[in-house]
């Protein structure tokens, strides 16, 4: 498991000209969110004093309401594989935003980065992805 | 001299392509031209979401004045939780649409994230929300209010044209539901007059007075401001879906009570 506090982290040996367009993307993504990913529920369930990021690999995308989910396997320290939930917005958002029930697939290499929610559990709240390829994106509500 | 001239010129060209009664004539709604004459309309359609800044609610500034049990209740529905802003959404295990499921419903539709469309018929506007796929009727061919409606989610609307403003009347609302999404409760009583007007091109403005005698002991006010989107079209959004594929409970609540075992 990677999950770093309070910090963004794109995973280690990443080439660097990736590093920069992640950076120039997660700064354009920056702009761009007036308010954070969590338009259902607000705030209250996640753990907003810090930044968790969990990397794993896709197991499966669910594309419902009220909040599309990834399930992904996250290999722990000690080798055990924790089954962990990523949720983010709903389809209806991330539809006008340029996803679709294909852009993450079973399989991809995934980095979340977002609020891990109270009271533990393998459960965060992500608004940004990363995939090996210095691919970015960041589902944000958007008025 | 001649560059002058064409400042104000197209400054005045701006104004006139986007004034109400223009947009109005765009509308172009089927009719006769007598009756066209007779009524004075403006353009509302489009994608409209609210404005962040304005929140979830219609008064930042000022709580209804309650009644007793209804400010129990609001004491109750009111998130208090450390750490949130002082106006945010109420607390999600007394939400009727996300702790039981129930519709959002009239006029709490209106203060939620996602964004409506506006559409203009010969008798009627029409309100179709992205949250819960819902609709609203307001019919604007003249007829009054029903008396004593049997209560629903989105209630019974009529709407006349004020100038350039449409002055919509809505009653027969369930008590089931929230008045707004910060958690002021209501009574079937309630009884909404909103004033919609298009400010300019990309600002729609509602004023709101909230009568609800059963549930507050003055009317309340407030004011919401929309942006429009023109390139945007309604997506579907269903609250609950989560709990029905996974045996009731969402995976979140999953996660939390494994981690706690």
């Amino acid at each position: 498991m990677v999950l770093h506090k309070d910090g963004f982290e794109i995973s280690r040996g990443t080439q660097m000209k990736n590093k920069f367009l992640a950076l120039l993307l997660g700064a354009a993504g920056l702009l761009v969110v007036s308010r954070p990913a969590l338009a259902h529920h607000g705030r209250s369930n996640y753990d907003v004093t810090s930044t968790a990021t969990v990397k794993g690999v896709v197991t499966e995308f669910e594309w419902t309401n009220p909040h599309a989910l990834i399930h992904l396997d996250v290999t722990g320290e000690n080798g055990n594989v924790e089954k962990w939930i990523a949720e983010t917005n709903s389809p209806n958002t991330l539809t006008r935003q340029g996803w679709s029930k294909n852009t993450v697939k079973v399989g991809d290499e995934v980095t979340l980065v977002g609020h891990r929610v109270k009271g533990g559990g393998y459960y965060i709240n992500f608004s940004k992805i990363t995939w090996p390829d210095g691919r970015v994106l960041t589902p944000a509500v958007q008025n | 001299m001649r560059n002058r001239w064409i400042e104000p010129v197209v400054v005045m060209l701006t104004m006139l392509v986007f004034s109400p009664a223009v947009l109005a004539q765009t509308a172009a709604n089927p009719g006769t031209k007598k009756t066209q004459a007779a009524v004075h309309t403006a353009d509302l359609t489009g994608v409209w979401a609210n404005i962040t800044e304005v929140g979830p609610t219609f008064n930042p500034k000022e709580d209804p004045s309650f009644q007793p049990w209804a400010e129990a209740k609001w004491k109750a529905n009111k998130n208090t939780d450390p750490g949130q802003p002082s106006i945010t959404n109420g607390r999600v295990d007394l939400d009727p649409t996300i702790a039981s499921c129930f519709p959002t419903g009239m006029p709490r539709l209106m203060t939620e994230v996602f964004p409506f469309e506006i559409v203009q018929l010969r008798d009627r506007v029409l309100i179709l929300f992205e949250k819960d796929y819902a609709v609203s009727h307001i019919w604007t061919d003249g007829r009054k209010l029903p008396v004593d409606p049997d209560p629903t989610y989105m209630g019974q609307s009529v709407g006349r044209w004020d100038g350039d403003t449409l002055v919509v009347d809505t009653i027969g609302l369930k008590d089931i539901t929230w008045l707004d999404r910060q958690g002021h409760p209501h009574s079937d009583a309630l009884h909404a007059t909103w004033r919609l007007r298009r400010v300019n091109r990309d600002r729609l403005q509602i004023d709101w007075t909230f009568e609800d005698p059963k549930a507050f002991t003055k009317p309340w006010t407030g004011r919401t401001i929309y942006r429009y989107h023109p390139d945007w079209t309604i997506e579907e959004f269903i609250s609950c879906e989560d709990r029905l594929l996974h045996g009731g409970e969402s995976l979140e609540q999953k996660a939390v009570k494994e981690h706690a075992q």
